[in-house]
This record gives C-alpha cells, sequence and structure tokens, in this order.
C-alpha cells in the first residue's frame, strides 16, 4: 500500500522502540519447509519439474492449494489441471514458486491475531500488485521474470510490522488509537522488514533491492528500473482495490510513471486491466 | 488537466533523436536553422542508446573479454561462467555508459540551440504536426522541413508467442535476470548473430535457426564461414534452411517446431526475425506518404520521400538498419534538403557487426567488384598469419581486400578481433583512390593486425603478376 504523506509518523519514543524491538528480539517468520525448498529448487540450475512435483508432494496441503490456484480463472487453463506433473508442466517451474510462495505467505506470514481485516485488505493489495507488476514489465517490453514475485513480495514487511508491534511488550495500549498507529508503525518500517525477511528466506539479491526500495525506486541501484515497475504496482494495487475509483483517480503524475516514461495511453492500458488483476487476487486468496 | 493547443513555427522539425535524427538536427542548426527535435523519450539516443546498440554492446564487451581471458590464459586461469550468473551483473557498466553518452547527445543538442521536446507526434498535414506530452498537453507545429527519423521496434510474427518472460525480443533479451540454461535464437541477421556470439561467449548452449542457407548473408560467405566455426568453438551451432512453424513457451520449455518435425527445446528463445518502422503513431498519411509493402518510408537516394520537403533516415527507411549508416543518412538527408553538397567521401560507409569475433566491410564486395569491372584481385591474411593475432590468441581471423584490375582498392571485409577498428584504414584507402601498392610499400607497426592490410596486398599482388606473366 503506498505510504500516505498525509498520515501522522509514529511518535518517536514508539519509532525507536519498535525499532528497537524489531533489531533485538522479534524473530522473522520462518518460510515453511515446502516453500522454502521451491524456492531453493527453482534457483537451482541443477533441478527439474521432477524435484519440484517431489517437493509438492510431500505437503499436501500445499499441493491442493497451487492446484486451486492453477485451476482459477486467473491461470485459464485450457483442460482443468488435475495433478502436480500437470501444473508444473503448464505453467513452469517459476510459476509453481510464485504460487507456492503465494500460498504460504498467506498462511504463515499474513496472520496477527485481532487484525484480520488489515491482513486480508495487505494480501489482496499485494497480490493485485503482483498482476500489475508482471503486466506493466511485459508493456514496457521488459523481461517480466520476477516481476510478479516483487509485486506479490512488495509489502511483505507490513504484516510482520503488525505482528511485531502487537507483540513488543507495553508498545501499543490496543484502544482506538491502535489502527493509527498500526499504519504509522507499517509505513516507517514495512521496506527494510520486508527487505529483511526477504534474504533471510533466501531469495534472490534483486528481489530484496525492491522490497527495499520500492518506494525510493532510484536507491535500488541497478534493480532501479525493477523497484520502479514495483512502484508503479503498488500505485495501480491501491487504485483498483478503491471501491469506486475511476480513470481519472489514477495518480498519473507520480515519479513512477515519468521515470518508466509511460504516456496516457500506457497507462489507460494498464488501468484496464483492473478486472484481470481482480480475478489473479481472487485466485490467490 | 490542461488541454492548451498551442501552435508553434520552427525552420526544421526532426521526428526522433536516435543517431539520424540527431545528426540531422545538429547538421541543420550549425546552419543557423531554427530547429526542433521531438522524441518520445526523454533523452537523446533512440534506441541505440536505451535498448539497443549501447546495451548490447556492453554485455558484448563483458563476453569478450572473458572469451579472450580465456584465450589467452591457455588454460591457467578458470575463466568459466557459473550457472544462474546474474546478466546484471555482467552489464554493471551499463547504467554509467548509457547516461554518459545519453549527456552527451544531449549537451550536443543544447551546444547547438536545438529546441528538444520529450512527446510522441503524428502528422496533421505535410507542414503540420501535432506533438502529445506525458503529462497530456497539446502542441502543434508548423515546419519547413520536417526528418523523420523514428527508428524501429523487433518485429513479432503471429506464430511466435512473444511474452518477454520465456520467449523474448531483442529488448526484453537484455533485461533477463540470469544466463539462460539454454538458448534458442530465431533468425540470422545481425541481431540475430550478435546476440548468439555473446550467449554463446558466456557459456550459453545456443542454437541458431533460419531459412537462411548462411548467417548474415549479406555478407561476404568466406566471413560467414568463419562466423558459424567460432560459433560452434563456442558451443553453439546454426541450423541452415529451417522453415519455422511455431515457437513459444509450454510450461517446462520454450517449443519450436520446424517445418521439418524437428521441435527445440530450450530454456529461453530470442526471437530476432527484423524489425518494424516506428510508424504506426505517425500519421504519414495526413502528409501524404504512403509505406513500402515492408512497411517502411520510401525514399530516393537522398532520403526525400514523395513530399519534397519531407525526408526519412535511419531505421524507418529499412535495412541495413546500423547506427553508423544513420548518422550519414541524417547528414546526407539535412545537407540535401539545406541544399549542401554532398561529399563523395561519404559513399563509403563502413557495416560494423557485434559477433564475436566482430565483422566490419567497407566498399565493394567480391561479386559486385567483378560486376563492375569485369574481373577482380583478391587478396586475403588470415589472421593466424599474424603474430599479434597469436599473442593475442585470436587466430581465427580474415583480411580479404578487393581491388580492380589495375590495382585500385575497391572494398575490405574483415573478420576478427579489431575489425570494425581495422576497417577504417581501408575506409581511408579508398575515400584516398590508394592501389593495393600503398599497403606493400608502407611499413606497418610490428607486431599488429594492421600487418594484415600487407599480407593481403602482397597475395593480391602476387595474382597481379601471375595475371601479367599469363
Amino acid at each position: 500500500m503506498p505510504s500516505s504523506p498525509t498520515r501522522a509518523p509514529l511518535p518517536l519514543e514508539l519509532h525507536e522502540s519498535l525499532e528497537l524491538y524489531l533489531a533485538e528480539h522479534f524473530v522473522l517468520p520462518v518460510l515453511p519447509e515446502t516453500a522454502a525448498r521451491v524456492v531453493a529448487l527453482a534457483q537451482d540450475p541443477a533441478s527439474g519439474a521432477r524435484d519440484l512435483e517431489r517437493v509438492l508432494e510431500r505437503d499436501p496441503s500445499l499441493a491442493s492449494h497451487v492446484l486451486r490456484i492453477a485451476n482459477s480463472a486467473a491461470f485459464a487453463p485450457r483442460e482443468p489441471i488435475v495433478s502436480l506433473q500437470q501444473a508444473v508442466s503448464r505453467l513452469g517451474m517459476t510459476t509453481i514458486r510464485d504460487l507456492s510462495l503465494a500460498a504460504s505467505l498467506q498462511g504463515r506470514v499474513y496472520r496477527a491475531a485481532g487484525q484480520e481485516e488489515l491482513m486480508r485488505t495487505i494480501w489482496a493489495h499485494c497480490a493485485v500488485a503482483a498482476a500489475f507488476a508482471r503486466e506493466t514489465a511485459r508493456r514496457m517490453r521488459r523481461n517480466v521474470e520476477g516481476a510478479f514475485l516483487c509485486g506479490l513480495l512488495h509489502d511483505v514487511g507490513r504484516p510482520v510490522v503488525v505482528q511485531a508491534a502487537l507483540e513488543a511488550p507495553g508498545l501499543l495500549q490496543k484502544d482506538a488509537n491502535t489502527p493509527i498507529l498500526l499504519d504509522a508503525a507499517m509505513d516507517e518500517f514495512h521496506e527494510r522488514v520486508g527487505a529483511r525477511l526477504v534474504e533471510a528466506w533466501g531469495l534472490a539479491e534483486w528481489t530484496a533491492a525492491v522490497v527495499a526500495h520500492h518506494h525510493a525506486p532510484e536507491r535500488a541501484g541497478p534493480y532501479a528500473e525493477e523497484a520502479c515497475i514495483a512502484r508503479l504496482a503498488d500505485l495501480l494495487s491501491h487504485w483498483a482495490l478503491t471501491e469506486g475509483s475511476c480513470a481519472e483517480d489514477f495518480p498519473e503524475e507520480d515519479a513512477a510513471v515519468l521515470d518508466l516514461n509511460l504516456y496516457p495511453e500506457d497507462v489507460e492500458a494498464l488501468l484496464a486491466l483492473r478486472d484481470q488483476a481482480l480475478l489473479c487476487a481472487e485466485a490467490l486468496r | 488537466m490542461i488541454h492548451e493547443l498551442v501552435e508553434s513555427r520552427f525552420d526544421v522539425l526532426v521526428l526522433g533523436a536516435g543517431p539520424s535524427g540527431h545528426k540531422a538536427a545538429i547538421q541543420a542548426a550549425k546552419v543557423g536553422k531554427r530547429t526542433l527535435i521531438v522524441d518520445r523519450e526523454p533523452a537523446a539516443g533512440g534506441e541505440c542508446v536505451q535498448r539497443g546498440t549501447i546495451p548490447s554492446k556492453t554485455l558484448r564487451e563483458t563476453a569478450a573479454y572473458l572469451m579472450g581471458l580465456r584465450a589467452r590464459s591457455e588454460g591457467v586461469l578458470d575463466i568459466a561462467i557459473p550457472p544462474q550468473t546474474k546478466v546484471e551483473s555482467l552489464m554493471r557498466r551499463l547504467k554509467a555508459v548509457r547516461t554518459s553518452h545519453g549527456t552527451l547527445l544531449g549537451q550536443q543538442l543544447d551546444r547547438n540551440h536545438v529546441t528538444q521536446w520529450h512527446g510522441r507526434a503524428r502528422f496533421l498535414s505535410e507542414n503540420i504536426v501535432e506533438v502529445r506530452f506525458p503529462d497530456r498537453s497539446v502542441r502543434r507545429v508548423r515546419a519547413d522541413l520536417i526528418v523523420v527519423a523514428t527508428g524501429s521496434r523487433p518485429r513479432q510474427p503471429d506464430n511466435v508467442q512473444v511474452d518477454h518472460e520465456h520467449v523474448l525480443d531483442s529488448d526484453s533479451i537484455l533485461s533477463m535476470i540470469y544466463l539462460p540454461s539454454s538458448l534458442t535464437i530465431l533468425g540470422s541477421g545481425v541481431i540475430a548473430c550478435e546476440f548468439a556470439s555473446i550467449y554463446a561467449a558466456l557459456g550459453v548452449p545456443v542454437k541458431v535457426v533460419d531459412s537462411a542457407p548462411r548467417p548474415l548473408s549479406f555478407l561476404d560467405p568466406e566471413l560467414t564461414l568463419r562466423y558459424v566455426q567460432v560459433l560452434e568453438q563456442t558451443g553453439g551451432s546454426y541450423l541452415a534452411g529451417k522453415k519455422l512453424e511455431t515457437s513459444r513457451w509450454e510450461g517446462q520449455s520454450v517449443v519450436t517446431r520446424l517445418s521439418d518435425g524437428t521441435e527445440l527445446l530450450a530454456e529461453k528463445c530470442l526471437c530476432a526475425l527484423g524489425r518494424v518502422a516506428n510508424v504506426a503513431d505517425l500519421d504519414l498519411a495526413a502528409a501524404g506518404i504512403a509505406l513500402t509493402p515492408r512497411g517502411h518510408v520510401p525514399v530516393d537516394e537522398n532520403m526525400r520521400t514523395v513530399v519534397p520537403h519531407i525526408y526519412a533516415a535511419g531505421d524507418v527507411v529499412g535495412p541495413p538498419s546500423l547506427a553508423a549508416t544513420a548518422v550519414e543518412q541524417g547528414r546526407r538527408a539535412m545537407r540535401h534538403a539545406l541544399g549542401l553538397a554532398n561529399h563523395a567521401a561519404s559513399q563509403h560507409v563502413p557495416v560494423g557487426i557485434y559477433t564475436i569475433p566482430e565483422i566490419s566491410t567497407v566498399g565493394l564486395s567480391e561479386e559486385q567488384a567483378i560486376a563492375k569491372h569485369g574481373s577482380a584481385l583478391v587478396g586475403r591474411a588470415r589472421f593466424d598469419e599474424l603474430a599479434r593475432a597469436h599473442i593475442n590468441g585470436q587466430t581465427h581471423g580474415l583480411l580479404k581486400l578487393i581491388a580492380a584490375p589495375d590495382g585500385r582498392l575497391l572494398g575490405a571485409h574483415v573478420i576478427g578481433e579489431g575489425a570494425t577498428e581495422l576497417v577504417h584504414v581501408a575506409q581511408m584507402a579508398l575515400v584516398g583512390g590508394l592501389s593495393l601498392d600503398a599497403f606493400v610499400d608502407n611499413v606497418f607497426n610490428f607486431p599488429t593486425l594492421a600487418e594484415a592490410y600487407r599480407v593481403a596486398a602482397i597475395d593480391a599482388e602476387a595474382q597481379r603478376a601471375k595475371r601479367a606473366a599469363a
């Protein structure tokens, strides 16, 4: 979710306490074993489709989740996908990695007691951003490899910051002010926490760079363009999930639009993909 | 949003700030013409700087150095590219190279007081062009002289599903994150052959497929034979005479089906089956210009279209679609439009192909020389005859000189490292109207690759002596 300049910052004392807690006490969520193996396999040039199938076979819950997504309208299979072998063969190892990661993240990371609605909102935002990131890269004739994953993970730090803020002893009073403080905490910490998480999970360096800098793509060094695409996907997702929003509501004067050299017709073409992106979020729900 | 319609007046309007447009604009400004250049990208340089020549040559340079280091170290250093190497890590200098070249081009425009607009243009009539800016504002420009230099983009045939993820074009292949485990390349032109040799040099098994009996078929067959030999030595191959049916991602790999039933499987595929002119948004019909059947802007030898005050240059007019040629076309177009003389020297424009090893030619081919002069003298210098080539570990080169029966140089064709630099010696000899004797009678540095000129000239002179004796 894009940070809003109108939001009040976290009071300094709370900021420092949370920063300390995140640095010294909070244990980052571990990627579920199956998802970690899937990620490792996708990055191993020696691995093949059969290796991926074997890993997924050992986790029936994840396997069924992946099959459900593979059969959803977002992936529009020509015929029902009934086996993991068929899913890997039809969608490829990278897509299966992304779907496995999505399924695992939703169950393991996007959880916070009493904040279920907030978690659902953030998850939907990330899923829609993933779809927009992939299509933005494609429209720009850039390699779309990795764009979906960057979109999916760009805000992965947000639920973790919420978990940390709720878990840190004495940090929040859990009153009417809590949602405002959580929003501020997420805005201030989600990029660096997300990047730490992605690094800890063994994902590629460029993914961490995009997650760390999607609000300031120019700081992402050689991955500035990928970070800029994630930033745009962030904006597009926010727009797409805002009920009643129309094309005129999209902030096309944002620096990401200018940096990617998108003309009004390019932006309009991306906005026209709203239903497709929402369908993707529905599939990943 | 403000929708402002303002009409501006310029002497010269150039559409596109790539090599040809940039040159044309500066040429006009230098003689005092009030000049405007419009480009869809914010920085000057066009595809050449942003996606084409500069980025691919940066990657090529890394690949060529690694290959050269491997050859020179003769096993002392283990020069192997690890699997899953990030392509970006091989192009770390790209941003700096691109920025410095783009800045330089922009500064040249500034220095010459060329007005630069960042927008998309379309003709409203033969003198009026509308420019749409990214912020949705619109302006009209009236100009006495217009040059269309909007470049080209990769062609996407219907039977190839370019998804920019598994099946790539020459733009998206440069943003590929990791080196693929295998690569199929569709096409046999300059772009296909350049990328084939780059990726093969980086250790990727490459298969180049095309219906043509040999790659780069416009070149001397002796050069292309050597190109294929080097490609094969680095683990690549050229599949000749193969008609493409389809190519698409099928889950596990990209499957390329050929008409003879062959199926090629690869992790990635590069579609390099030509380029199309960027004219779709220009509405050239409004200016009274119809395109050729291949979608290019038709021009005469002075780059003038059917509309006397509208010229076109660079990729929009079709092959050879090379940056150096585009620059010359832009210059030639503007000089003709302004009534300035075009010198004969500009006839000898070299062709540079950045394969590994490089290929470069200038002047007539053997076939053209025979057609024009009845016969021709041909002199060859194999690089394995040169001390410097042995020192460099790059002995696979060849220089071929073509001369008229009286010994006057007509053309030069080179394959080998440094070919794109070496060819300029021949270019200057052509400009000066020199004969083979000039290479025989003069002393070159030793050891250098330029000695090839002397070796080839002596070879050709021997033929002349034999003919005289016969």
